[in-house]
């Protein structure tokens, strides 16, 4: 018996819901092995124009769509306020949106909301997603058969996820006895011990050591390539955000501000700032006009060389500024894209009044240059929001 | 068959906890007991001969109290303490369905109260040395219809707790009023039969006092214990539904 609302959806919350790819959903334990899977082709999560409003006016998403292919890592970014939480619980079905659909697995989230239990697993709250009372090993046991997995295959996985997640050792202690790391690490177990293909994670490495958050790095890598599990992330954690994450969804005031992979997104801001060598020190006066005319980051002597960093509009502007050196006699030694690092990316993404970015490509050609650096079109929205809510991401 | 899966697991979880925190589960059984005392000792200074003749609707009221207590509130506790976890959603999110967990949470709850108010009516008839007719064939079906209404009190108030949190003390004041019901003077006003609890307490007293079997009661009797056991069952389940609704619209399922 099922209380009326407890899990019913809304229909005005699935209007624009693209009909969801058929499923195998004869398995419904959780057996890596015999899970139910898509056919190819179909995205693992399909969110089309989410919104949500608390209030009168805090909009906290605002008309979110993207997807996310089976068997990859997403990481959801953004600064604190964003949006990140309401937007997985949203997805998750743990908080009613306003509007908009979500398909996870195929499944309709609002309108199947048990089914769709069956294809996701959620550590919303690290390791507090777990009875602290209970060891390791009954934790594992008691959300696996919430998760209505076959007590067998249950006691079968959850010996592999000991060993998987080294907790082995610890399989019989109570978890409140456990460190912070080995409490994240079975509140993440439990969350697997399902065996759905679908996993969203809400921050997994705050406030773990630096051991803690590698182990936990390569174990959703391994998720993702070896058993084709879909693992949707938060993280202020830009280190895991870069070496886990397949693709990166960056959220700004509710929006999706940004959505391609880490390189790409690297790669966009790299191909505006250039670090040039100049043989020899230049004077005060190409100094001066060199600031004038552009934007300088950076210039300093360097033994018999002068370093300068140039953030440029386009590759005709760093033609330009190179001529104003070599005009003055100097010889330029080399020119290197500079590799910004990732959160100067999300800074420069996630600025409330930025310039939109991808209007500014590098190169002789003025609309090319970004792709020049990417290959494709990088996804990027104004991080003023100029996402119109509709389609951002939603055929990537 | 999976719902007998999820009930033996919840069933397991509750017992560990029993286990694994004896000091804690014995010191609210022997709470209880200690209150109990304190009426027994208290009601015969106070009443003397007059208290004796009505201590036998005493014992049997408080071990209606004790289970309804437990069955009641062990819901409301339930969502409150899982909130605070930061487990609810994760029983939200699961395949059973969110009302299907909470229901095998109840049964449980109740077949736990069942034996906590077994151990308070052997301590009571043994503290005070009467003796009272416990037919199970009786006892237990009239125990389940009455604590049936108890339980859904206990969904309403579990549906609030979603939504607003930290309503303990509303819990509290909600036991004072069981006590009330469990001793309502169903005599002298017939129409209180139609509140939780009253009626079965009511023949729960007769059963155990008078011996009286349950085939021996009028159908009429067992028709308003039963009715008010499915009715209240089912407005609090159906409340409890449209709360945690609520709760996921404002979005404050999880929070505490």
């Amino acid at each position: 018996m099922q209380p009326p609302g407890a899990d019913e959806g809304t229909a005005a919350t699935s209007a624009g819901a693209e009909p969801p790819e058929a499923v195998d959903g004869a398995a419904t334990d959780g057996d890596a092995a015999t899970r139910p899977h898509l056919d190819s082709g179909a995205a693992a999560v399909s969110v089309r124009n989410l919104t949500k409003t608390y209030g009168d006016d805090v909009r906290a998403v605002d008309g979110v769509s993207f997807d996310v292919e089976p068997g990859t890592v997403v990481g959801l970014l953004g600064p604190n306020g964003a949006g990140k939480t309401t937007l997985i619980k949203s997805v998750l079905g743990l908080v009613l949106p306003d509007a908009g659909a979500v398909d996870i697995d195929g499944v309709d989230v609002y309108a199947d909301t048990r089914e769709a239990y069956r294809h996701v697993g959620a550590m919303l709250e690290g390791a507090r997603n777990v009875y602290w009372r209970l060891t390791v090993r009954e934790n594992l046991r008691f959300f696996a058969a919430l998760g209505d997995v076959d007590p067998a295959k249950a006691r079968e996985r959850g010996e592999e996820l000991l060993d998987r997640l080294d907790l082995q050792e610890k399989a019989d202690t109570p978890v409140n006895d456990l460190s912070r790391g080995m409490k994240q690490k079975t509140a993440l177990a439990c969350t697997l011990s399902r065996g759905v293909p679908v996993v969203f994670l809400d921050e997994p490495t705050l406030g773990l050591d630096v051991e803690s958050s590698l182990s936990l790095r390569r174990e959703l890598r391994r998720l993702a390539e070896d058993e084709s599990t879909t693992v949707v992330l938060s993280s202020h954690d830009m280190g895991v955000i870069e070496t886990v994450c397949d693709r990166v969804v960056v959220l700004s005031e509710g929006r999706v501000v940004a959505d391609d992979s880490v390189a790409a997104l690297k790669a966009l801001f790299r191909t505006q700032r250039y670090r040039v060598v100049v043989d020899g020190r230049i004077d005060d006066r190409l100094d001066a006009r060199l600031r004038r005319e552009y934007e300088v980051i950076r210039s300093e002597p360097v033994g018999d060389t002068t370093h300068l960093e140039l953030a440029v509009e386009s590759g005709r502007e760093l033609h330009a500024a190179l001529g104003a050196v070599l005009d003055a006699g100097h010889e330029v030694a080399s020119v290197d894209a500079a590799d910004p690092d990732f959160e100067e990316v999300f800074l420069r993404l996630t600025e409330r009044d930025a310039a939109p970015v991808t209007d500014a490509p590098v190169g002789d050609d003025p609309e090319g240059g970004a792709d020049a650096a990417n290959g494709a079109d990088t996804g990027v929205r104004p991080g003023s929001g100029a996402n119109s809510g509709a389609d951002v991401g939603a055929d990537r | 068959m999976t719902t007998l899966t999820l009930l033996r697991a919840v069933a397991r979880k509750q017992a560990l906890l029993l286990v694994r925190y004896p000091l804690n589960t014995v010191s609210q059984v022997f709470g209880l007991y200690v209150f109990f005392l304190l009426l027994f000792y208290g009601g015969q200074a106070v009443g003397g001969a007059a208290f004796d003749e009505s201590l036998g609707g005493l014992v049997v009221g408080f071990f209606l109290f004790t289970m309804a207590v437990v069955a009641y509130a062990g819901l409301s506790w339930d969502v409150t303490r899982e909130a605070q976890w930061g487990t609810l959603e994760q029983l939200f999110m699961s395949p059973h369905g969110f009302g299907r967990v909470f229901a095998v949470k109840v049964v449980v709850n109740v077949l736990f109260s069942l034996l906590w108010g077994g151990l308070i009516l052997g301590l009571m008839l043994l503290t005070t040395g009467r003796t009272l007719v416990v037919d199970l064939f009786t006892v237990v079906p009239l125990a389940l219809l009455t604590l049936a209404s108890a339980v859904g009190v206990g969904f309403v108030f579990g549906g609030l707790a979603l939504v607003y949190k930290r309503i303990e003390n509303v819990f509290s004041l909600v036991q004072f009023a069981f006590v009330g019901l469990i001793a309502a003077p169903l005599g002298q006003y017939p129409f209180l039969r139609w509140l939780p609890l009253a009626q079965g307490s009511s023949l729960l007293g007769r059963a155990m006092r008078e011996g009286v079997r349950l085939w021996e009661f009028e159908p009429s009797a067992l028709a308003v214990l039963s009715g008010t056991a499915v009715a209240y069952l089912l407005v609090g389940y159906v409340l409890f539904g449209l709360a945690s609704r609520r709760a996921r619209r404002l979005g404050v399922l999880g929070h505490y």
